[in-house]
């Protein structure tokens, strides 16, 4: 701020009151103060500085002064003028005050004096007007309070008159310095190298902050200041226009190394390791203890390793893989009163030598006619240890061998040992491989092919169940195994050089968990266990078992005859590609008019085999269809009951009869009067009531079809084969399956659930809440079709209303779409019963009502 | 004479070639001293109302119709030469009372035009090259006010006077070499003329 002193000069013993009157010229304003000024004590005067708002040069300032001791007061002194710019002699056109520096808040007064004879108009702060007051004839002032910083070029405040003419000036505003973060250290254990960082500079060029390290001068571009020689003590002093500042560091040379970036020379590699060499900038690191880090880079995957040693100039770099790019850079510090890293060196490339590939993983499949194929696993980018070129197969039979060469990508050898079967005593042929790189033989691995099949096929053959995304397998530890187990799986229906995966399992191990992401779903996958030895590999056991089991991908062919009063229903098997899940029976069901009636839970069936043609003999049923397209159901006599028997309902797929199917050697469900007898107690006995789990278990073609009551029932037990006891008593709570099956599926209610995801199902019904396996609300009146149902023709709309026309003839079959609860609860109340037979099946329904 | 003669036909496509590529390089250096010019205005915050004294800096003849070719030319070259001096002391002025901050567009832009100002003059220079057949001379600079005012916001006025100045004789620049290419064969006719004339004078 301008600053004005006044020496009143008086007499040393008067009072120290004084009186100072400023007045600034022509404005009217007075400044009066009342002070008490002490004498100085060598020159006996006294001294008074008073500082003014505005710049002195913006107009001319009058002083007068007096004293006063106690009530007596003197006379005014003679007034003093200080002259300001504005006077008649100086015409310019100025503006005050020129180039100042303030701090950011505080408060300036500018002035702008005008030119002799011409008028003022406005001034601009940063571009923008500001309020004046008038000073003088000339002169006119503006003030600018609590001031935000400036740009690095400052503010401009410009003067204007009436005619457009400019004067200007620059104000900064900034902050006194504040350095932080001051260190100093040693990059080649001799010289200082000290940093700050300053964040809060606001000002620059010429009033930007200097910086002194030890009274030496500092560059300003860089926050650094390099010193010759360690000092120990170092202070570092900021100065700007507004202030300044000091900051000081102290430590042993010792404590301050960080060492510079090495540079990398060059490198011995290896295919698994590598020697990598650099040279320091400084000979003094050749005596320091030094710790460095390697940072190796393998397709953007990091590792660090960290070595030690004086003048350490070179790394050793263990475990590498041959064939591979890797990229390293080096940084140390000092080993003893470690300081910091010093900085990353230069990346390093260097590619590792190859090696032999890892021996293939092998295995065999043979088919039955002694042809197959023996296969091998892919060896993998760190299993092949360079560019695999190829691979030798190699046949050792006991009178010679024969080797074939395959490309890189072919991962199977056909074989074919029918004449060496036919001719050779022996009994296995060896068949070795040996993956082939750019420069290496792999180890051999060897594979014994049986030629005559030991391999017996397992009586029972177990479900593997899907859990988790994988199926967990068990079994029996094998003495004989010593060279581990083999764990093989394939589509079970494949029989001819089946794409087949494998995994090899330690011989300790008696568990594992099969994963494979080919896995489809609905389709049934074969697991067979085999024991390693020296011999041929044995087959252990066998499980099947699916992914996720879908609804049969197609429906039987229905076809009936007459005879007598009965009706023969006889349909062709589900060819069992097209299972897609463990068929578990079939359900036959009636249709009258808009209902459909559920036969084969309350009838007594007999499934007859013959020739894959599976017959329904319904005993006791007449199916008369009336003239009038109306369909009833005559029940002519009633079955004798005998619970005590086996039951006649028999899956029929665990019937199969296999050496006329010619799938003798595919494992089926097996039908043996234990797992029969589970199938009996575990049926639902809910009769007539088409129920959800049905519905939406029922295969897409036969929701297609409208010629076909045969229907998937959609329950699947987990046990070996599924025989239920019909128990005419008995709620589905009361029966659990044995405690023997392999794999339970929980969950009580009976039965099993088939493993299907239900919105999926929903979704193909249209269902809104699918509970495929939530019993419905028990009601004993019928169903009705959903609005899916499609009428032959508009007249048969009409004649029936909004119910289905009965078909024409009494064998003909209507539909399995799906059975909704018909408002009618009372039809089959009313509908006449004339046997003994329907009697009891009425008294069948009305126990099951809730 | 036939020497001269393919030399001639030579320069010509030389010159029109030179000219055109002058032409654009003048054009594109106008475009980049109105952002230039229009960066600082608002680094500086100066309004429409901000002028600057009417008298030009650099000293160059005035211009006249009688000038030819080569004249104007080297009138254009010279005020050119000025133009790149001051813009460059203007920099360092800035750079040494006001620098140091970050750079931003506008310290880019001024990069951007001294340089484009630089490959105009290479231009400008192998045109008279090409008109007048001797090497090109560097003008005089003496006389040029390169020191600037000591006073900031004077400096600010200074500096900007020389971006105005810049984008003046650019404008100049594209008009001057526009006309070029038609007149240098004339010129290059009468300049022949002349010589033949002066040297049957002289003997």
């Amino acid at each position: 701020m301008p600053r004005l002193s006044f020496s009143p000069n008086s007499k040393p013993d008067c009072s120290p009151v004084w009186l100072i009157c400023i007045l600034l010229c022509l404005s009217g304003v007075h400044t009066h103060e009342t002070v008490s000024v002490m004498a100085n004590q060598v020159s006996g005067l006294h001294q008074f500085t008073w500082t003014s708002a505005e710049p002195l040069e913006c107009t001319s300032l009058s002083v007068k002064i007096r004293s006063r001791d106690g009530q007596t007061t003197s006379e005014w002194s003679n007034t003093e003028i200080l002259q300001g710019n504005d006077i008649p002699s100086n015409e310019k056109f100025q503006i005050y005050p020129i180039d100042k520096t303030v701090p950011v808040g505080s408060n300036t007064t500018f002035c702008c004096i005008v030119e002799e004879g011409k008028v003022f108009d406005t001034i601009l702060y940063n571009g923008a007007v500001i309020n004046t007051t008038r000073l003088s004839r000339r002169s006119y002032a503006s003030t600018v309070v609590n001031q935000g910083p400036s740009q690095s070029s400052g503010f401009n405040i410009i003067c204007y008159n009436s005619q457009k003419e400019l004067a200007g000036t620059v104000l900064f505003v900034g902050y006194p310095p504040l350095p932080t973060d001051f260190v100093c250290e040693t990059h080649d254990l001799t010289s200082v190298v000290c940093q700050w960082n300053d964040t809060r500079n606001t000002l620059y060029g010429k009033r930007g902050t200097r910086y002194s390290l030890n009274n030496r001068y500092c560059s300003r571009q860089r926050k650094q200041c390099i010193l010759s020689q360690w000092e120990g003590n170092f202070t570092l002093v900021a100065v700007n226009p507004l202030g300044h500042y000091s900051l000081t560091d102290s430590a042993k040379l010792s404590h301050r190394v960080r060492p510079v970036a090495p540079t990398i020379q060059n490198s011995v590699v290896q295919a698994w390791n590598a020697t990598v060499q650099w040279q320091w900038e400084y000979s003094t690191y050749n005596n320091w203890a030094l710790v460095c880090q390697a940072e190796l880079t393998c397709h953007g995957s990091k590792t660090t390793h960290t070595f030690s040693g004086v003048g350490l100039h070179s790394v050793f770099l263990s475990d590498l893989y041959p064939d591979e790019d890797y990229s390293v850079k080096i940084r140390c510090g000092a080993q003893e009163n470690f300081w910091k890293w010093g900085n990353w060196s230069e990346p390093y490339d260097f590619k590792t030598r190859t090696y032999a590939p890892d021996a293939p993983d092998v295995w065999v499949w043979m088919n039955k006619d002694y042809t197959g194929q023996v296969i091998w696993k892919p060896l993998t980018r760190r299993q092949s240890h360079g560019q695999i070129t190829g691979y030798e197969v190699t046949l050792l039979i006991e009178n010679g061998q024969h080797t074939d060469i395959f490309s890189p990508d072919t991962t199977a050898a056909p074989v074919n040992l029918t004449q060496i079967a036919a001719s050779s005593s022996g009994s296995m042929i060896i068949a070795t491989v040996v993956a082939k790189n750019t420069d290496w033989l792999s180890q051999p691995t060897s594979v014994v092919i049986p030629l005559r099949s030991t391999d017996v096929e397992p009586q029972a053959v177990p479900r593997a169940v899907f859990v988790d995304g994988g199926f967990p397998l068990f079994w029996q530890s094998d003495a004989n195994t010593t060279f581990g187990y083999v764990v093989e799986w394939n589509d079970a229906f494949c029989t001819q050089n089946c794409p087949v995966e494998w995994i090899k399992v330690a011989a300790g191990n008696t568990n594992v968990t099969v994963e494979s992401a080919n896995f489809q779903q609905g389709v049934r996958y074969n697991f067979s266990l085999y024991s390693c030895s020296s011999e041929a590999p044995e087959l252990l056991q066998r499980w099947q078992g699916y992914m996720h089991e879908l609804v049969p991908s197609s429906s039987v062919l229905l076809s009936t005859s007459q005879q007598g009063s009965d009706v023969l229903l006889t349909w062709g098997e589900i060819p069992l590609v097209n299972h897609r899940g463990f068929l578990l029976g079939y359900n036959i069901y009636n249709s009258t008019g808009s209902d459909l009636k559920l036969l084969a839970d309350w009838l007594i069936l007999e499934i007859l085999v013959s020739l894959g043609i599976t017959a329904v003999f319904l005993a006791i049923v007449t199916l008369v269809c009336y003239k009038k397209r109306e369909c009833i159901i005559h029940i002519v006599e009633k079955p004798e009951w005998d619970s005590s028997k086996e039951a006649l309902v028999v899956i029929p797929e665990e019937d199969e009869d296999e050496d006329e199917q010619g799938m003798g050697d595919e494992p089926v469900d097996t039908d043996e009067p234990t797992s029969l007898r589970y199938y009996n107690q575990v049926v639902d006995d809910r009769p007539i009531r088409p129920r959800f789990p049905d519905s939406s278990a029922s295969s897409a073609s036969s929701l297609d079809s409208g010629r076909t009551d045969v229907t998937y029932t959609g329950i699947q037990t987990s046990g070996s084969s599924f025989v239920f006891q019909l128990d005419p008593q008995g709620s589905s709570e009361g029966h659990q399956p044995h405690a023997d099956l392999p794999v339970s599926c929980g969950g009580g209610g009976g039965g099993y659930q088939p493993q299907m995801q239900n919105r999926a199902l929903s979704d193909d019904m249209g269902l809104d809440s699918p509970k495929p396996f939530e019993p419905q609300a028990a009601s004993s009146g019928g169903y009705k079709p959903q609005s899916s149902w499609h009428l032959d023709s508009p007249v048969e709309a009409r004649e029936s209303g909004d119910l289905a026309p009965c078909l024409g003839s009494p064998t003909s079959v209507a539909s399995t779409q799906f059975l909704l609860p018909d408002g009618d609860e009372h039809t089959e109340e009313k509908r006449q019963v004339p046997s003994a037979a329907a009697n009891w099946f009425t008294s069948l329904l009305s126990s099951t009502k809730p | 004479m036939a020497d001269r003669r393919t030399r001639g036909m030579t320069g010509s496509d030389l010159s029109r070639t030179t000219a055109a590529r002058a032409t654009a390089i003048a054009e594109q250096l106008h475009y980049e001293c109105s952002i230039l010019l229009e960066l600082y205005r608002t680094k500086e915050s100066f309004t429409a109302e901000v002028t600057v004294a009417d008298g030009r800096l650099v000293s160059v003849p005035p211009p006249s119709s009688q000038l030819d070719t080569r004249d104007k030319l080297w009138r254009l070259h010279s005020a050119l030469l000025q133009c790149r001096s001051l813009l460059e002391r203007a920099i360092a002025k800035e750079e040494e009372e006001l620098g140091g901050g970050m750079k931003g567009d506008y310290e880019t832009q001024r990069r951007m035009v001294k340089e484009r100002l630089s490959l105009l003059l290479i231009n400008t220079g192998e045109l008279l090259k090409a008109v007048d057949g001797t090497a090109v001379l560097t003008p005089d600079l003496e006389g040029l006010e390169l020191d600037g005012p000591t006073i900031l916001f004077e400096l600010k006025l200074w500096v900007y006077r020389i971006f105005k100045e810049v984008d003046y004789w650019t404008k100049t620049a594209i008009t001057t070499l526009q006309s070029l290419p038609m007149v240098i064969a004339k010129e290059r006719a009468v300049t022949t003329r002349r010589a033949r004339s002066t040297r049957s004078t002289r003997r």
